[in-house]
Order: C-alpha cells, then sequence, then structure tokens
C-alpha cells in the first residue's frame, strides 16, 4: 500500500495548484492536507471516471480506484476514463493509465476484484474517505456498512437518464444509505448520458475536496436531487430511522 | 445515413432516454457546435460532447497549456505544455472518440476572424475566461440568431444561461460591461460541474429534450452547494438586442 507523501509542496506543485491555492481559506497548508489524503473510489464507470480525474487534477495524495470489469464499447458514452483502445483491459487498470497521464504526482492503486461482504475490508483499506460510484444498491449496501462500522465518511450519488442525487453519509451524525435507500430494485439496463455521470462525479469529487481540506459545508443529512431535463437542483433533508439495521441504537 | 452496428452499440444508453432514439443520435451526429475556449469549462464541454457522440467540433483557443493550469484543464497533460490548446484538444477527443470530427481554430477570437471561426456552427459554448471576447461572440450570437451557452466560474461558484436571441435577453442585457482581467482563484471541479452543464444544455437543444436555461440564470455556490436559477429580463435599450 503506497503512503501519502507528508513532504512538503515541491515549487512544480506550487505552480500546478496556484490556482485553487489563491482561493480564499485554501493556501499551501490546505494543499499539503490533500496532498496526505487517501480516497477510495468504488467503480471506474460513468461517476468513477469524472470523480478520479477530478480529484487527481486537484493533488489528491492517492487514489484506490476499484473495478473488477472491463470496458465495453457501449460504456465509452459516459466512462471517460476509457477509449477504444481499452477495451478488453481492466477498468482500474485503466483508469490507473489515464489518471497518471493527467497528473504524475498522484498515486493510483487499481483494485481489480468485485466488492463483497468478504473482500471490502481488504479492498478499502485505510482511507479517509469512501467515494460511492457504484451502479448497484447490492453493492452499495456492503460499501455502506462497512462505512458504518469502521466511521469512514462515504459520498453516495446515483444517476439515470438526465437525473441524479447525491448525499454525504457520516455516520452517527447523518442517516446512513440504508436509511435513505433501504433494500435493492433489481438490476436493469437503465438509460444514461455522459453528462449526468458528469455532472454528478464532478459534485461528488468537490464535496470530497471539501471534506478533505476543511473548506465549506458538506450535503451531510442532505439529499440533493437533480433533474436535468429541467434543470431543478432540490435540497431533500434525510432522516435517520431509528430501527436501521444498518447505523440503528439497536446495534 | 443510418448508424452503423458500432455507433448503434457506443450509443445504446443514452438512446434508451425518452425521445433520443435513433433519431436523436443522427440528430447529434449531424450537428456542429462552436467552443470557445479550450480551458477549464472547454475541457468538460468538449469531452461530453464528444462522448455523446456530436457530429462536428470546431473547438478554438490561441493559447498554451501552462502548468498551472493542469489543476482544472483536463484536456491538457504536462506533455502538451508549448502545443496550441486547440490541438492539444483534438489529439485528447481522438482518442475519447475516434467518430467526432474535431476542428481546432488556433486563432484568437477577435471582430475580425469570428465569423470564419463559428463557420457553420448551430451552437455556440461560451467557454471564455473574459467577458471582452464574450461581448464580441455575443453581438456574433445574436446577428445571427444562433443559440449560445454562456458559464462564466470563480473560485467554487459558477453561472449558466441559455442564451437565443430574441427570444431570451443577451449577454450584454444581463452582464453589460467587462471586469479587469485578473487571476482569480478556481479549482478544477467549478469548470467541472459548469462546464458539463453547458455540455447538457446544448445536447437538450439539439435533441430538444426537456426545457433550456432560457431567461434564467442558474447560479451555483459549490461551498454550500447551493443552485439558484434567477430570472432575467431584456434591457429594451440594450444596444446588442434591443
Ligand atoms: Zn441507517
Ligand atoms: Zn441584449
Amino acid at each position: 500500500m503506497s503512503k501519502p507523501s507528508s513532504k512538503p509542496l515541491t515549487e512544480n506543485e506550487k505552480i500546478r495548484y496556484h490556482r485553487q491555492m489563491i482561493f480564499p481559506g485554501w493556501g499551501e497548508k490546505t494543499q499539503e492536507k490533500l496532498k496526505k489524503s487517501r480516497v477510495f473510489v468504488a467503480g471506474a464507470g460513468g461517476l468513477g471516471s469524472p470523480v478520479s480525474l477530478y480529484l487527481a487534477v486537484a493533488g489528491t495524495g492517492v487514489i484506490r480506484i476499484c473495478d473488477f470489469g472491463e470496458p465495453e464499447l457501449s460504456n465509452l458514452n459516459r466512462q471517460i476514463l476509457h477509449d477504444d483502445s481499452r477495451i478488453g483491459k481492466n477498468k482500474a487498470l485503466s483508469a490507473k493509465e489515464t489518471i497518471e497521464r493527467i497528473n504524475p504526482d498522484v498515486k493510483v492503486e487499481p483494485l481489480k476484484d468485485k466488492i463483497t461482504r468478504e473482500s471490502v475490508s481488504f479492498l478499502v483499506g485505510e482511507v479517509d474517505l469512501i467515494i460511492d460510484c457504484l451502479d448497484n444498491f447490492d453493492t452499495r449496501h456492503i460499501l455502506n456498512r462497512y462505512a458504518v462500522q469502521n466511521s469512514i465518511p462515504m459520498i453516495h450519488a446515483g444517476v439515470y437518464g438526465m437525473q441524479g442525487q447525491l448525499t454525504f453519509i457520516k455516520t452517527p451524525e447523518t442517516p446512513c444509505l440504508w436509511c435513505i435507500n433501504a433494500g435493492s430494485p433489481p438490476p436493469v439496463v437503465f438509460p444514461i448520458v455522459g453528462a449526468t455521470a458528469g455532472v454528478m462525479g464532478c459534485v461528488q469529487a468537490l464535496e470530497a475536496i471539501k471534506y478533505l481540506s476543511g473548506i465549506g459545508s458538506n450535503l451531510l443529512g442532505t439529499l440533493l436531487i437533480w433533474d436535468g431535463t429541467s434543470m431543478e437542483f432540490n435540497h431533500l433533508p434525510q432522516k435517520k430511522t431509528p430501527d436501521c439495521p444498518v447505523c440503528g441504537d439497536a446495534l | 445515413m443510418t448508424l452503423n452496428t458500432k455507433e448503434l452499440i457506443r450509443y445504446q444508453r443514452q438512446m434508451l432516454i425518452n425521445n433520443w432514439g435513433e433519431g436523436g443520435q443522427e440528430k447529434l451526429r449531424s450537428s456542429t457546435v462552436f467552443i470557445a475556449g479550450a480551458g477549464g469549462l472547454g475541457s468538460p464541454v468538449a469531452i461530453y460532447l464528444t462522448a455523446a457522440g456530436i457530429g462536428q467540433i470546431r473547438i478554438c483557443d490561441f493559447g498554451k497549456p501552462e502548468l498551472s493550469n493542469l489543476n482544472r484543464q483536463i484536456l491538457h497533460a504536462e506533455s502538451d505544455i508549448e502545443k496550441n490548446k486547440a490541438l492539444s484538444a483534438r489529439e485528447t477527443l481522438f482518442n475519447i472518440n475516434p467518430h467526432v470530427n474535431v476542428v481546432p481554430l488556433t486563432v484568437k477570437l477577435t471582430e475580425n476572424t469570428v465569423d470564419e471561426l463559428v463557420g457553420e456552427s448551430d451552437i455556440i459554448l461560451d467557454c471564455l475566461d473574459n467577458f471582452d471576447t464574450r461581448h464580441i461572440l455575443n453581438q456574433y450570437a445574436v446577428q445571427k440568431k444562433l443559440p449560445m451557452v454562456h458559464a462564466g466560474i470563480h473560485g467554487l461558484s459558477g453561472q449558466i444561461t441559455f442564451i437565443h436571441s430574441p427570444e431570451t435577453p443577451c449577454l450584454h442585457c444581463i452582464f453589460p460591461g467587462s471586469t479587469p482581467n485578473q487571476i482569480f482563484p478556481v479549482a478544477g471541479v467549478t469548470p467541472g460541474v459548469i462546464g458539463v452543464l453547458e455540455a447538457l444544455e446544448a445536447i437538450k437543444w439539439i435533441l430538444g429534450i426537456g426545457v433550456n436555461l432560457k431567461g434564467k440564470l442558474l447560479t451555483w455556490d459549490g461551498e454550500l452547494m447551493e443552485f439558484c436559477k434567477i430570472e432575467i429580463k431584456k434591457d429594451p435599450n440594450c444596444p446588442v438586442c434591443g
């Protein structure tokens, strides 16, 4: 497992990140915090693509990116980490190639296994934050349980067609994913355009950067609902389920 | 020409969207967009329009990528420093989708060049970083009755609106002046969010799906993750569209 660097910023990094470091409250200290951060990106698909690319250009220290699948032609309308030449490779390995080209300062740890109850602990490892870029609720609930048990914050996002939703989960402060979306709808091939995952993925990346750097406030206990056809954004307050089998008091 | 088998597979998931289908995909393929600027906004705009299968992208930038651009301009990498940005964009976009015809334009956008640069585009995407050039583009869009998606960013905030004069106010009605050019703070995800929204507004307009941000300015505060729609009105005395 690679260790995030604890060294001060190099001259190159000071230039590369200059424009974000002049943001009020950011500066070199915050940039160093980002450099020391480790994040787990679950899924290198439509959401995982913008999430990992924008975390990389922002200078996040270590990105652990996990996907057991291989890019297919029908993925390429949205999964901008991959291209025609990567078809047949593993997605996490393909992601590493793209991310390291875009910012060689960032360490990428590709993980090629499926997230299961057995593998989740080994795959997530020691990270500051989990980013849910998955496409199914069965795996999301495995990740959610792990995040709750280990008190690791998790940014959930989901997309469909031109719509999306997003929330920042940090139990016990907030409801967990099970409180918000109990159960799993059957997996289906659903409509999706790249830009939908692009918007939600960029918002996820920003929520992550804000959390890791301590800037601004996160969508804690709030579900952001977005309808791209009308460009409506809404904040829906979320409540804990008192008897939630994952985060409830009885446990 | 109908879509070939590869295109049918590549765009399968988006063609499932209501009112998209093969007809919509063919419309996208026969469309040309003009992207003014291959920087922070131009990067996600061009990348997501390319992935969606737009026919032709005319991307215009006379600058070269610098190291301090790379925290946000995901079209370019360190190895592209010293190349022209529009040419660097073409390389990146060709890898993402070889079906798209990318026309790199390496000339500065001025009153004299704007007509030739925009060419036969169906829609203009304002991915610029200064209002002087934006007003040149706006004047041209109003004269030619071309739709233009305007976006601007600063720090962790941004704004976007869909301009289509005479139906909507023009950019001059909303922002009559030019702010002095200066180095402002910006993180990559800020143009990421706003740029992808711009790409989606263009796709919706080409396909006739949903409602565009006409007469409405969407403002976004990323620190609080708050989005707000502001009604905007025409200036009856506007020197551009009045
Ligand atoms: Zn719960
Ligand atoms: Zn006007």
